[in-house]
């Protein structure tokens, strides 16, 4: 008997669903034929809203472009300005900039465990990672004044120096996720009903991995070394020690495992940088804002987001406003392309799950 | 049997506001980027669950739908038809400047800059973002609003449905939703 | 690094003899081709020299010449070196070349630029809008479309908020609240 082919609208008013997106599948019992994803409903020009704002007035748009880790963004747009000036970047800022991206990590990741398990039906671990990263936000609040959005980095340096006492904090946080991790393998990684639900779901192809531009933990879940940090390094992250971690299942445990292992990279990368940290000035001052034009010129930088490669193209004419910032999210081929290709022939029950593998995040895809 | 008495209805309303008031269901729709702030808000920190507020899945569930930030025109005629979904009585909480005047998306071509044009607010809370700390304070002050019995945006919007609708389809172009009938 | 770039620059112009190859001033190396020979132009590239990663198609609006800026950045995973490959088309009724056979992840890309400049792409019949609905104004990434007119036109100003003057003592009179001390308006003594 052939069975009815039926439309379903997930979203974007759904529980599952990693933001305000809709994808529209086609089941014939619970299995998926043909998925599509829907993108827009967070668009808010804001590529154009930059063409129309000075280079300043800029640094309060990019941060809200990727809400659970606005610190790439403000890197990004700060590296391509101070590559198109030429402009000198203090040692000590490089160590903060460096801290203040691989907190947002942590951060990122522990809403992460917090969405993975919570798709998969154990509720106790978004109650526990989510309120871990409260910590983490704290220490943002301090040192930046915003929990959510910083505007902290900018161009030649970051906007404050360091707390006193801050280091302490940050290493006293640090050990108490180390602790916690413990506790997570044992409620998330460790538990059987997440391993069944995650081997062998959501599989990538190897070579399709390295062809249709998949970044980040997905392309590093197939077995492939790359990393924006090792890659093309920036910043001080050259003069640090740490592992890219690898996994070969190509699936969605694959991926929960790299990022799983990333965690403790990042918390060993912090203690370094705490143990590092030079001292001196930390904001090489740009001119008067309003006067502030940036020579003409093109540039491609990217920094290597808790989701993958995040990448910037910014074009100056020389003028006082950018000519061109377009943004490149590693959701983009994530969440559209990779995503509907994944959900086919996937179960109904896994589709939120595989989403939230693949760290699919909507505004950075339409901003 | 018809009670016509006017205290006895003043009790039974103050019953009735006091059961709403201490079970606000919210609707899991984040519309905007103020979601982030959401979990922090419903979990263990700051476990808005010991002042009756829980998310639900659904419109037909949820007594309060929170609108997290800015609205895309594409967003806003799902917020319309989501909010004309959901059972009397209904709240609706504006979450960010952005939901006030625009905030930082004052000249974008495809943001609403003004909620209340749109559809009825009761309680505004402004920050960009809103810690977690004023979300529960919008909805305490929206607790106070239904004790008072001043919280009825809904029948505003049942009574002013006309303006609304007019409103809304000068931004919606395409409108091809169906009409509620109350 | 730069040696590398230099062997590169040299074995791409040998190969490439009709585009122009440069070093870029801020790392990598651009490849300046025309429409006809882009598609070419990438397989080459793809094949023969690595560049599998298509990280970004970008398109920049230069109003004052008149032209649209195609910008394809690729990255070789073994090199290591970012490679920009430029192509200039016609504002007016100009029209682009779909790459989404060689990279599928190339279709949604083409899509937001066919849709935010409104430049067609050839070999992309994909008719779905994929950001925008029902938009039927210019594009509005386009240079001479003025986000600022027409957000005033088309959505509600709150009145007394149509410009950045400060509110504070309105709205502490309005609510007979005192305004707390962190948000005074800062005077300069």
């Amino acid at each position: 008997m052939r069975e009815k082919e039926t439309t379903l609208y997930l979203g974007p008013q759904h529980p599952g669903i990693t933001g305000n997106m809709m994808v529209k599948l086609k089941v014939t019992g619970d299995t998926i034929v043909r998925a599509e994803t829907h993108v827009g409903y967070l668009h808010r020009g804001f590529e154009k809203l930059m063409e129309v704002r000075n280079w300043m007035q800029v640094f309060p748009i990019v941060c809200r472009i990727c809400v659970p880790e606005p610190d790439p963004n403000e890197e990004n747009l700060a590296r391509a300005i101070e590559i198109l000036e030429g402009r000198e970047v203090p040692e000590r800022a490089q160590y903060i900039r460096v801290m203040v991206l691989e907190l947002a990590r942590l951060a990122s990741y522990l809403l992460w465990f917090g969405g993975q398990s919570g798709s998969a039906g154990l509720y106790t671990m978004p109650q526990w990672s989510v309120g871990d990263r409260d910590y983490i936000l704290d220490l943002f609040e301090e040192l930046t004044g915003g929990r959510v959005y910083h505007m902290y980095i900018w161009a030649g340096g970051v906007r404050r120096d360091l707390p006193e006492g801050f280091a302490d904090k940050v290493l006293r946080v640090m050990d108490y996720l180390e602790k916690r991790l413990k506790h997570y393998d044992n409620l998330m990684l460790d538990n059987s009903i997440f391993q069944k639900r995650a081997q062998g779901v959501g599989v990538i192809d190897r070579e399709k991995a390295l062809d249709w531009g998949i970044v980040g933990p997905p392309l590093r879940g197939c077995g492939f070394k790359h990393d924006v940090r090792i890659d093309d390094p920036y910043l001080v992250y050259d003069k640090l020690q740490f592992e890219v971690p690898t996994e070969t299942g190509c699936d969605v445990w694959a991926r929960a495992l790299v990022r799983r292992r990333e965690f403790e990279q990042s918390i060993s990368i912090i203690r370094q940088i705490m143990e590092k940290m030079p001292g001196g000035e930390f904001y090489n001052k740009v001119p008067n804002p309003l006067h502030w034009k940036v020579p003409a010129g093109d540039v491609y930088v990217k920094t290597e987001s808790a989701r993958g490669e995040f990448g910037y193209y910014v074009v100056s004419d020389g003028s006082d406003k950018p000519r061109r910032v377009h943004v490149r999210g590693p959701a983009y081929v994530h969440g559209i392309t990779l995503l509907e290709h994944l959900l086919q022939g996937a179960n109904l029950a896994d589709v939120s799950f595989i989403m939230n593998s693949l760290g699919t995040c909507p505004p950075e895809m339409e901003r | 049997m018809e009670i016509n008495d006017k205290d006895t209805l003043t009790i039974v309303e103050h019953i009735k506001n006091f059961a709403r008031r201490h079970s606000l269901f919210v609707l899991a729709y984040g519309t905007g980027c103020g979601a982030i702030e959401i979990p922090p808000t419903m979990t263990s920190r700051y476990d808005a669950e010991r002042f009756g507020i829980v998310g639900r899945a659904t419109p037909r569930q949820a007594d309060v739908l929170l609108i997290t930030g800015y609205l895309s025109v594409k967003t806003l005629k799902r917020v319309i038809r989501t909010y004309e979904q959901m059972q009397d009585p209904k709240y609706v909480i504006g979450f960010g400047s952005c939901t006030i005047n625009g905030g930082m998306y004052w000249d974008s071509y495809n943001t609403i800059k003004v909620l209340d044009q749109y559809m009825p607010v009761d309680v505004y809370i402004n920050g960009c973002m809103p810690r977690p700390e004023s979300v529960i304070s919008g909805f305490i002050k929206l607790q106070q609003l239904i004790k008072a019995g001043k919280a009825d945006g809904w029948k505003k919007y049942q009574e002013n449905l006309d303006w609304y609708r007019a409103n809304q389809k000068k931004v919606i172009k395409n409108w091809n939703m169906p009409d509620y009938n109350w | 690094m730069s040696d590398r770039i230099q062997d590169l620059q040299k074995s791409l112009s040998e190969g490439l003899p009709q585009c122009s190859v440069e070093i870029r001033r801020h790392g990598g190396v651009e490849l300046i081709s025309s429409k006809e020979n882009l598609v070419g132009v990438l397989a080459y590239l793809r094949e023969h020299f690595g560049y599998r990663h298509l990280s970004h198609i970008s398109c920049v609006d230069w109003l004052e010449q008149n032209q649209f800026e195609l910008v394809y950045i690729l990255w070789n995973y073994e090199s290591r070196i970012q490679l920009f490959v430029k192509v200039r088309l016609a504002r007016v009724n100009g029209s682009g070349i779909s790459v989404r056979h060689l990279w599928p992840q190339a279709d949604t890309y083409e899509r937001e630029i066919a849709e935010m400049y409104g430049l067609p792409f050839d070999g992309n019949e994909n008719p779905r809008e994929l950001i925008l609905e029902d938009w039927d104004n210019k594009p509005p990434m386009r240079r001479d479309f003025d986000t600022r007119a027409y957000s005033k036109e088309a959505f509600y100003d709150r009145p007394g908020r149509e410009d950045a003057k400060d509110v504070r003592s309105v709205i502490s009179g309005r609510s007979g609240e005192e305004i707390p001390e962190i948000a005074i308006p800062y005077t300069r003594k």
